[in-house]
């Protein structure tokens, strides 16, 4: 059980860093071809942050009190 | 007492609030980050950036990106009891965080063809990527003092809040600089 959940952990972290170089490849294209179209640049900023936020940072865990412990 | 040898359940309790406090202290830090973020906005607007290296930018944003991965990895390896993997991805996470600072301050700094008085865009561009290495700075510090710890046996899978700690404030100077690059790389021409 505890070797299903550790894999998943991992794999969930690797997940994520795709879909960072992801949004990270489009967020450099745009800016090279459109320097000026700032909306698009910052959502795909909002988009990154928010992944590593609750991903990441695990902002649940704040609100999850002492049930959650990883 | 330490942090060993103090029953579970209030060792946990006691993480409760050590994560509420360490969650403010970014919540406050972060508008002072968002402060020069509005500034740089408000003083070059989006037709307007600094001229730096675009591509030195892209490099320095892939480095702390990947350092994040590791960071997660290092923690996730100390939540489930993985001691070389912790040890392994805390060491990563702080060699590219040295990697990191050397490519802004020790090459982006030196190669920039203005200076923090030159302009606004200067002071802005010296202003945000300093205060935002400070960070990474004392992040390395951090890592360097939970690299040691960990070394030394102190973290287990049910007590390891240093690491966590570590971690949530790494992902944060992370989360900071997703915005910043944008800002000072990518919106606006030089």
């Amino acid at each position: 059980m505890d070797e299903i959940k550790k894999k998943e952990a991992y794999q969930k972290g690797i997940a994520i860093i795709i879909l960072l170089a992801i949004l990270s490849v489009i967020e450099f294209t745009i800016g090279r071809l459109a320097s000026t179209w700032w909306v698009p640049l910052m959502l795909i900023a909002l988009v990154k942050a928010f992944f590593v936020v609750r991903d990441y940072m695990h902002i649940g865990r704040v609100f999850a009190g002492d049930e959650e412990t990883h | 007492m330490t942090a060993q040898t103090i029953p579970l359940p209030k060792y946990l309790k006691k993480q409760v609030t050590n994560r509420m406090g360490l969650w403010l202290f970014i919540l406050s830090d972060a508008f002072m980050f968002a402060g020069l973020l509005v500034a740089r906005f408000y003083l070059l607007g989006v037709g307007s950036r600094p001229d730096v290296n675009t591509f030195l930018g892209v490099g320095v944003t892939s480095v702390l990106l990947l350092s994040s991965f590791f960071m997660n990895r290092a923690e996730t390896a100390a939540a489930f009891g993985d001691r070389k993997k912790f040890e392994r991805s805390t060491l990563v996470t702080f060699i590219l965080g040295v990697l990191f600072l050397v490519g802004v301050v020790g090459v982006e700094w030196q190669i920039a063809p203005f200076g923090p008085g030159t302009n606004a865009a200067g002071s802005l561009f010296y202003a945000m990527t300093g205060f935002h290495a400070f960070h990474v700075l004392t992040g390395v510090i951090f890592l360097a003092i939970v690299y040691r710890n960990g070394r030394k046996g102190l973290y287990s899978a049910e007590r390891h809040w240093p690491v966590e700690a570590a971690a949530v404030y790494w992902h944060f100077v992370d989360v900071v600089w997703i915005f910043f690059y944008p800002a000072l790389y990518l919106i606006g021409k030089p």
